[in-house]
């Protein structure tokens, strides 16, 4: 004979395992105080108002919307400096967002994102890096995979025609009329 | 038709589109706000005008450097996304230093340094050739033949005489033999200051900005051969707009 509990397979494993999720115990009505819905994956956040001086590192992606002062270093991870964030340091990590203040050495193996509420003033580096419009951004900038070996300036695929030009212009430059009208 | 042009009606309806189709002087000189490539964002200056250029300069830049593969490029502008972009997807390692910034920057903290009870000696080191020293041993710290390309843009016309002719002695050692410069001069004291940036492989986008520092000096062609007269070729370009475009190869 059919019974209810057998077309809910389940709610009957779930009995009989006597496992209780925070839903059912809310339903419940118990105001037993149920632990916080925490990812263990939640990144990890320096909020406004906090002050660190000294040396950040770890694994894990970080946001930062406090102040920070010193070096900070992710291994394989993001760091986001936040609107609000006043950060003058040197930062080591995968990917770099600027959002707000920074200031310092940012090295990226990926990319170094740069908002348009940014304010750096930095020395960049990193393979990929971009720039929204509107960002204000002092520095320099090493952007571009490193190239193992390094190149060599001579035999460019123009190099024949660049001689002759060059001749050409040398000859012009030395007679005086050093300007050709190309427009 | 032409009748209806006058009145300023024409058929078809307007349809915004950018300046691909239009002939390249009309592009190059008519002034036009490039409002389709306009973002905002809070720090832009609001009274910011794009305008785009055809750049023969560019195009032979580009040809020169064609087939290098992997390429190391110094653009001293301001850093720009696409000018980044542009050479990054050619292989270009870019390094953008904003070197009137710096050189704004340098002069400030040069005059902010407390006058009263100034020795000969710091005296010495304020004239022209001592500060241009001094900038250079601070900014501009490369290796020697580092470079393969190097946009200097019209940034010369600009720098102190003294200093333009230093950098450009210690920008020659930091790019390699066959390496490829393109400046840009003007023929009058420009009257705005402008910014550029790589639009496509014949186009640059010219920004008018807050000027950083003052013009000083309009180079004649005779100094400019001098100025680079460690390049085993120079070939110019100039525009109707009088700015010439100047490629130099070591």
């Amino acid at each position: 004979m059919w019974r209810k509990e057998d077309g809910n397979p389940q709610a009957s494993s779930e009995a009989d395992s006597g496992t209780v999720n925070s839903t059912s115990s809310t339903k419940s009505g118990s105001s037993a105080a149920a632990p916080l819905a925490v990812s263990p994956r939640a990144t990890a956040c320096v909020s406004q108002g906090i002050k660190i001086k000294g040396e950040l590192a770890g694994s894990e992606d970080l946001f930062i919307d406090g102040q920070i002062d010193g070096k900070i270093s992710l291994s394989n991870a993001v760091l986001t400096v936040g609107p609000n964030a006043t950060v003058k340091a040197d930062i080591a990590a995968r990917e770099v967002v600027l959002r707000g203040r920074a200031e310092g050495k940012f090295v990226a193996t990926d990319r170094i994102q740069i908002w348009n509420t940014a304010r750096v003033q930095a020395e960049l580096k990193s393979e990929r890096i971009l720039i929204e419009e509107g960002a204000e951004l002092h520095g320099r900038i090493e952007a571009g995979k490193v190239h193992a070996t390094s190149s060599v300036g001579h035999g460019r695929k123009g190099e024949v025609g660049k001689a002759k030009d060059s001749s050409s212009t040398d000859e012009k430059n030395s007679s005086g009329a050093a300007t050709a009208g190309a427009d | 038709m032409g009748f209806l042009n006058k009145l300023g009606i024409a058929i078809g309806g307007y349809a915004p589109r950018n300046n691909a189709g239009t002939l390249p002087h009309a592009r190059q000189h008519s002034g036009r706000v490039h409002a389709g490539a306009v973002a905002a964002g809070p720090h832009r200056e609001p009274e910011m005008q794009e305008t785009t250029r055809i750049s023969n300069g560019l195009k032979e830049f580009l040809w020169n450097l064609e087939g290098l593969g992997r390429g190391t490029l110094l653009d001293l502008g301001p850093a720009w996304q696409t000018t980044l972009s542009f050479f990054i997807e050619r292989g270009f390692r870019v390094t953008s230093e904003d070197i009137l910034r710096d050189w704004s920057d340098f002069q400030k903290k040069e005059q902010a340094a407390p006058k009263e009870s100034l020795t000969a000696d710091d005296y010495a080191q304020r004239t022209p050739e001592a500060l241009a020293k001094k900038f250079l041993t601070e900014n501009l710290q490369y290796a020697a033949s580092t470079f393969d390309a190097l946009l200097l843009w019209d940034v010369l016309d600009y720098l102190e005489p003294t200093l333009a002719k230093q950098m450009v002695w210690h920008l020659t050692e930091q790019l390699r033999p066959g390496g490829v410069v393109m400046a840009m001069f003007h023929s009058k004291k420009p009257e705005k200051f402008h910014r550029y940036r790589v639009m496509d492989t014949h186009t640059l986008q010219v920004l008018e900005a807050k000027a950083i520092v003052p013009a000083q000096k309009v180079f004649q062609n005779r100094e400019i051969q001098d100025l680079f007269g460690r390049f085993r070729s120079m070939k110019s370009y100039v525009g109707r707009d009088q700015l010439r475009e100047t490629l130099f190869i070591k």
